[in-house]
């Protein structure tokens, strides 16, 4: 007889959690496959949203390993920020998993944060792997640059209007408010970063053309030989060799990447190795959009003093 | 010339280019309205335009700005601005019947895709594996590759496309070669064609077509994505060399939990004829599976999984396989690889068979012994394996070595006894696309009047060396956890 109070008792709890999801439901649930676009998303929702990330701040989210737990978040979200060049291809195996038909594709709950940016690295020619994990699409690295949130932050808008068209004026007085902030930022970074203009410096893996070219930098080489493809001992001392001749200060490290390998072509080479933040949250104190890229611009700055 | 006539000339004279004057000015004016009309008309025309200009200029500066000065291309071998191309999601919700049965151009929408790319994905996979055993075993074509021992032999060369069929379903199709036995054409065969529905109301899907039964952990996974080198022996013993692979159609529901869960269940032909065979619809295979997932910690994952096919052999004889399955990661913070991978699963078969009758037979006496009719019984047999897999360097060169190990113990399915392995195997996988394996396999069977005088011929025990090289050109799908 036991077991009839024990069944209500469980339905009960059932209810219950399934009653906390109801109360959660108020908001617009969105997922982001990327900290940056979680913390873009944010700023734009404000507290209309409740957004959850894939991909953790201080992951690779180039291969990210499709658990179920990820098709939990995307089960019950209303909405999908994806940074569409394919760094998050992964997501559509997500998506499958996750039986969710309001973010499958080409549907209205799905965000490809990248449309009418300026792409990057598109390759000119046929390409294939023997030139490494190269990404078809371009350089999907964006959200990096500053310079590319106001872009982002409308694909962002667009998204939350389909979703929620009668909260649009507060998306918009929210996106004004925040843009108004990154132009007062980048008036600051431009200014710490301009005695640097034209300065060379090798990064470890290429995920930083849209911010160097951004603040007038130059990449001059990279520690992968080809991305995604550890380097030889040859290319090593080659980009070695480079560096020493064209004075390169700096080397940007991942904090994912083989960090001790990156100090040790700095030093040899005469350069410092700075880690900046490859995405919100990657580094400690970078858990906001601008606080990210403060922070890769102050470290960044104090690196080629 | 009297009077008269003469002040009427003079007055016809004076006044007549009066007249004219008067209706020059009458036409003057008359043009000059006309052309004021013409003006205002233009005017209005021309503030027509002005108006709508403005209203366009205003839209567009009230539009938030496409991206703030967009930098030049790093690199001189790199292109410009790739125009995003991708379709403009509608504006409705879920699809409604009518939109799903509403004819729609084929092709008509896809994702964005560079230069060069077709409408859908295309990968090709390529296994070989290379296997020296002893000579017995060859003789008894009892290795684990029957028939192959003592060769090289391209196992699956797999071609693969998928991808979106319209916006409401996706479709995979693979065609795959390998050799079966020595000196054998290759054969090329269709190993799965499915289309999955990915809109179906209350968070359902639905799978349908031919595809591998998603079976606890492995049986999903073609041969050259396995994480070893062979299929595990209890799933070779049970459903046979290729798993279960059945055409039918299956669906999925993910409840609205906290935490995941998926349920599936599914109708199949039962063509498997290890396992079942009967291969009609009026009495189908009948497969189920739960699966959950628990984050435990910032760096371990649990998979946990049961399984359960129903069917009808040939002989209309029911068979009921149940399956448990356990898989747990340990992933350290920052790392791109798991550090360590334990996994395993075990299968319970239940299987109805018949046991021959007796005949009638005559007494020493002359009297007429009556036989005894073949009676139902139920074979209960049961198999497991369990593996660990380490890849304990995290950069550099050495990080691309794994090493792993993997124990197989498994009854027959209808024959008395039972066989034990172990494999040791290392791989190296100098990118996503490339692996090569090298594997060693002991494995003693145990059969109950088996093998008294001699091992020549029985294969009882198996030490075999496997080498195995995979690569993948073109498109793959991520892995599932």
């Amino acid at each position: 007889m036991r077991t009839v109070p024990r069944a209500v008792a469980a339905a009960l709890l059932a209810l219950g959690v399934l009653a906390g999801g109801a109360a959660a439901a108020d908001k617009i649930r969105v997922v982001a496959t990327t900290t940056d676009l979680k913390a873009l998303t944010e700023v734009i929702g404000g507290d209309l949203v409740e957004v959850d990330a894939l991909a953790r701040g201080n992951q690779n989210a180039h291969d990210l390993e499709v658990r179920p737990s990820l098709m939990v978040k995307v089960r019950r979200a209303d909405l999908l920020v994806m940074n569409g060049l394919e760094l998050d291809q992964w997501a559509d195996v997500v998506v499958q998993g996750a039986n969710n038909s309001r973010v499958i594709p080409g549907a209205p709950g799905r965000v490809d944060a990248s449309q009418g940016i300026r792409v990057l690295e598109v390759p000119a020619t046929r390409v294939d792997r023997s030139m490494g994990d190269v990404h078809p699409l371009g350089n999907p690295h964006y959200t990096l640059d500053p310079g590319m949130a106001p872009a982002v932050t409308a694909n962002i808008l667009s998204g939350l209007v389909r979703v929620a068209p009668q909260s649009r004026p507060v998306f918009e007085r929210n996106r004004t408010e925040f843009l108004g902030r990154l132009d007062e930022a980048m008036t600051r970074w431009t200014k710490l970063l301009e005695p640097f203009k034209g300065a060379k410096i090798v990064v470890d893996h290429n995920m930083w053309p849209y911010f160097l070219t951004r603040f007038g930098l130059v990449q001059a080489g990279t520690i992968e030989e080809r991305p995604g493809i550890p380097p030889t001992p040859t290319h090593l001392t080659r980009l070695m060799a480079l560096m020493k001749a064209e004075q390169i200060k700096v080397v940007i490290m991942a904090p994912w990447g083989d960090q001790k390998l990156a100090e040790r072509v700095a030093q040899d080479a005469g350069a410092k190795a700075a880690t900046l933040a490859t995405a919100v949250g990657a580094v400690k104190g970078t858990g906001a959009y601008l606080d990210m890229v403060d922070y890769n611009v102050k470290t960044l700055a104090q690196a080629l003093r | 010339m009297p009077r008269w006539i003469v002040l009427t000339v003079i007055a016809a004279a004076t006044l007549a280019p009066a007249v004219a004057s008067a209706q020059d000015a009458e036409a003057l004016r008359k043009e000059l309205d006309q052309m004021r009309k013409q003006f205002e008309t233009m005017k209005e025309s021309y503030e027509k335009s002005i108006n709508s200009l403005s209203e366009r200029l205003q839209k567009i500066e009230q539009a938030p700005p496409p991206a703030a000065a967009a930098p030049a291309p790093a690199a001189p071998a790199v292109g410009q601005v790739a125009p995003s191309a991708a379709p403009d999601p509608g504006s409705g919700g879920m699809p409604s019947i009518m939109d799903l049965a509403r004819p729609r151009q084929p092709f008509a929408l896809y994702e964005r895709r560079g230069p060069g790319q077709l409408l859908f994905d295309i990968g090709v996979a390529g296994d070989f594996i290379g296997n020296l055993t002893q000579k017995n075993v060859q003789q008894a074509q009892g290795g684990t590759f029957s028939g192959l021992e003592n060769y090289f032999f391209p196992r699956e060369i797999e071609l693969s496309l998928f991808g979106q069929i319209d916006p409401y379903a996706r479709a995979e199709v693979r065609l795959e070669a390998g050799q079966e036995s020595r000196g054998q054409e290759i054969s090329v065969s269709l190993a799965e064609a499915n289309l999955t529905l990915m809109a179906l109301p209350f968070n359902t899907q639905a799978k349908l077509g031919m595809m591998r039964n998603r079976f606890g952990l492995t049986n999903q996974i073609h041969d050259h994505d396995l994480p070893f080198i062979d299929r595990p022996d209890v799933f070779v013993q049970f459903f046979g060399q290729e798993g279960l692979v059945e055409t039918g159609g299956e669906a999925t529901w993910v409840p609205p939990l906290p935490f995941y869960l998926e349920l599936l269940g599914g109708l199949f032909n039962g063509d498997n004829e290890t396992a079942f065979g009967l291969g009609s619809i009026k009495y189908p295979l009948v497969t189920g599976r739960a699966r959950t997932f628990f984050e435990l910690g910032d760096f371990g994952a649990l998979q946990l999984g049961m399984s359960v096919a129903n069917g009808l052999q040939a002989d209309r004889l029911n068979n009921l396989i149940l399956g448990w399955d356990a898989k747990y990661k340990y992933t350290p913070e920052g790392w791109q690889h798991p550090l360590l991978t334990v996994a395993g699963e075990l299968l319970y078969q239940m299987r109805t068979v018949k046991t021959p009758g007796e005949e009638a037979t005559i007494g020493v006496d002359g009297e007429e012994i009556p036989g005894t009719p073949g009676r139902k019984k139920t074979l209960d047999r049961v198999g497991w394996y369990a593996y660990g897999e380490v890849q304990p360097i995290r950069f550099g060169w050495l990080s691309l070595f794994s090493a792993g190990f993997r124990y197989d113990w498994t009854e027959y399915a209808t024959a008395p006894g039972h066989q034990w392995a172990v494999q040791p195997y290392l791989s190296f996988m100098p990118s996503e696309f490339l692996r090569f394996r090298i594997g060693y396999k002991h494995t003693q069977g145990n059969t109950p009047g088996c093998c008294t005088d001699t091992d020549f011929g029985s294969a009882r025990i198996k030490d075999e060396l496997f080498f195995q090289s995979t690569f993948i050109l073109g498109a793959h799908p991520s892995h599932p956890f």
